[in-house]
């Protein structure tokens, strides 16, 4: 076998938020997810590229660290693999060590730690373009002869900007070698001195931060005017949901009802009608209207990761976290939390404290989810009038901020009834890495919504889909009995199942129609939505296609208000998600912890929603 | 019955019986990864004719690779590992 038909494996390892994933996506054309903070990756991903030797490698991005003696999960995934300890994993042919060329004071430590380990490495110094505009000159070959081991520069964001590093691999696994250089002594303070010594042999630096740095921190990290200021970026975000996506919106339905209609037309009337018309284009076309939100909320939370803001907010949230039984650290995690818990549960991997990660782990799911954005926009566009609050706010865009909120403040206290009850006065500091400001750069936007969107769409066209299929089966068969005298939904499967279910929730206000929604919400919570669309469809006849569009209006004239409060509420805590439940059971190797989220998740959903429609039906809004 | 409803009544049985993989796909894939391997491994066993352990290979998963960690199906993230 030649040479070149062997492939090399490489691991991309560096200190967290050095752009080692951005440098992956540029080499395998993968698109996996980049932030500017760090922990975005926690577990090894694996690529594939070729070097224009033709040899091909492949390529491992493994989760930063910040050393080789780990203090969380992901650290040790990049330890034992670096070691060669991961069972079924061989040890990288190459390790690339990927360093943030703003950050060589901390990230060259790392680099003397891993070059201890004596396997063939590489130094990328990423972001040198950043470092040029900071003046910071970087003098790669005295750094490579001090190290002894190859440098090259690179630019992750840029297309041709991993050239050099492609070369340099194609020159290494033609003659493999190891380091050249080694410690006399690998103590920590040995490293430190080391480090200070390569610092001054091959790095002028005109000042340690970025000016513009220190002046937004000044401002954005105040203990009040900080706080101001992450409020009203939140209150924004939720304000720009409602009033921009409304003309999209309106876009996106007429352009479904359309297509629907012209369906209806082309098909004759019987069962595949009923199925096109009242299942996929009323259950299916109602959760697609609800894109422009999901990709307005995204707009912002990816112009925030972008713009080094987050870890900002963190540290600034950290001692109400910490109050709460919480740390700083928890932050991201739930962040993450507001896409998709699965991600969000996935990233308390990076949490050292495994009392502060099972914490977390905890209350991530009650951190609004953008599934959960259709049914919050659906009941608020039906219930909460199109007013002006102040001359300024938006009342839906206010309601719906207060949704979130109501998240976020149950999560504390989630968090908080955890810590009193564990007995827990331990204190951890947070350390957490303050990234450069970088302003969001619109093509990594456009990526990143395109992305969404896609991801969004093909759930739609997957799970979405074929949910609303069996619900629409469930629904319509069997047929009812000749002397049957109640619509022919309420005798299907779906129809008893949601009677049967009634007895339970009618206390909180939810109808039968309701309780159908709640079981297929269990897989993806936009179902709720789809769900109720084919009921109401199926229920009003298989002839108006007009209606079976416009759910809003049904629901506005069939529900009371406190039973549009009640499942507001009630999923504000939505207890039911099978895929947050299995990633809990993979976390933390417990069907108890996946027993106590779902029982605490369910009690406070159900109290929740109690509580609000008693008072409501008290006030008159029944 | 009528031809043509009788077409309908195919297609939406076609749908339903697709739905039904889909779900049991996204939502239990480590059940179907088992019933999968259940089911080829009596089809791939010596001495079967080769179109039943063309069928059983067909039937049986992809090999997991090691170490990779894939997520619960949610689709609410990119899953591409």
């Amino acid at each position: 076998m030649s040479a070149e038909a062997t492939t090399l494996r490489v691991a991309l390892v560096g200190n967290p938020n050095c752009g080692k994933t951005a440098l992956f996506n540029l080499l395998t054309g993968s698109r996996q997810k980049v932030a500017n903070y760090a922990g975005v990756t926690v577990e090894r991903k694996e690529g594939r590229f070729q070097g224009a030797s033709g040899r091909s490698y492949a390529l491992l991005d493994l989760p930063g660290a910040y050393s080789l003696h780990a203090a969380s999960l992901d650290e040790a995934i990049t330890r034992d693999l670096c070691r060669g300890f991961l069972p079924g994993e061989p040890v990288p042919d190459v390790l690339v060590c990927v360093v943030d060329a703003t950050n060589l004071r901390l990230h060259l430590r790392f680099v003397l730690e891993l070059r201890e380990l004596g396997r063939p490495m590489i130094v990328a110094v990423n972001m040198a373009d950043a470092a040029r505009r900071r003046g910071i000159g970087i003098d790669l070959a005295a750094l490579e002869h001090s190290l002894g081991v190859p440098v090259v520069e690179t630019v992750a964001v840029r297309r041709d900007g991993a050239r050099a590093l492609i070369a340099s691999l194609d020159a290494l696994a033609h003659a493999p070698r190891a380091p050249t250089a080694h410690l006399a002594d690998a103590s920590e303070a040995a490293m430190h001195s080391e480090t200070r010594r390569l610092l001054a042999a091959a790095v002028t630096m005109p000042r340690r931060t970025a000016e513009i740095d220190d002046t937004l921190d000044r401002w954005l990290l105040h203990p009040v005017i900080g706080l101001v200021a992450l409020a009203a970026v939140m209150f924004l975000m939720f304000q720009a949901v409602f009033s921009w996506a409304t003309p999209l919106q309106d876009g996106v339905a007429a352009g479904i009802a359309w297509l629907g209609q012209q369906a209806a037309a082309l098909l004759p009337q019987g069962p595949l009608h009923s199925l096109v018309v009242d299942g996929v284009f009323a259950g299916v076309g109602t959760v697609v209207e609800f894109l422009p939100q999901i990709l307005i909320l995204f707009l912002f939370i990816l112009a925030l990761e972008e713009s080094g803001y987050l870890p900002r907010a963190a540290f600034l949230l950290d001692r109400v976290m910490f109050k709460a039984g919480l740390s700083g650290r928890s932050f991201i995690p739930l962040l993450s939390s507001f896409a998709c818990a699965v991600p969000g549960i996935m990233a308390t991997r990076s949490i050292q404290d495994p009392r502060d990660r099972l914490a977390t782990i905890l209350v991530a799911p009650l951190m609004t989810c953008s599934a959960r954005l259709p049914v919050y926009t659906l009941l608020i566009g039906a219930f909460i009038p199109r007013h002006q609050v102040a001359g300024v706010f938006n009342l839906q865009g206010l309601v719906l901020f207060a949704l979130y909120l109501a998240g976020i403040v149950s999560a504390l206290a989630v968090a908080w009834v955890m810590k009193r009850w564990r007995r827990d006065r331990s204190e951890h500091a947070l350390l957490l890495e303050l990234p450069s400001y970088r302003m969001p750069h619109p093509r990594d936007l456009a990526i990143g919504l395109w992305e969404r969107a896609r991801i969004f769409l093909r759930r739609v066209g997957g799970i979405i889909l074929a949910l609303t299929v069996l619900l629409w089966f469930l629904a319509s068969f069997p047929a009812p009995p000749a002397d049957a005298t109640l619509p022919a939904i309420d005798y299907s499967l779906a129809g008893r199942i949601g009677h049967a279910m009634q007895h339970v929730f009618a206390p909180v206000g939810f109808n039968w129609q309701i309780c159908v929604a709640l079981v297929p919400g269990m897989a993806a919570r936009e179902v709720a939505v789809s769900s109720l669309a084919t009921v109401y469809a199926l229920a009003a006849g298989t002839n108006d296609t007009a209606a079976a569009a416009q759910l809003s209006p049904i629901l506005h004239a069939q529900w009371s208000l406190a039973t549009a409060l009640s499942l507001l509420v009630w999923y504000i805590y939505a207890p039911q998600c099978l895929s947050t439940l299995a990633i809990i059971r993979r976390e933390t190797h417990s069907w108890k912890q996946v027993g106590i989220a779902t029982g605490y998740l369910f009690a406070l959903a159900y109290g929740a929603s109690l509580v609000t429609y008693q008072i409501a039906v008290a006030l008159g809004a029944g | 019955m009528h031809a043509g409803l009788l077409a309908q009544y195919v297609v939406i049985a076609l749908a339903v019986l697709l739905s039904v993989v889909v779900v049991a796909r996204k939502q239990f894939p480590e059940g179907v990864r088992r019933l999968r391997i259940a089911c080829a491994v009596p089809l791939v066993r010596e001495g079967r004719p080769s179109w039943l352990r063309g069928i059983g290979r067909w039937l049986a998963p992809i090999p997991r690779s090691q170490g990779s960690d894939g997520c619960g199906g949610c689709n609410g993230c990119d899953d591409k590992q």
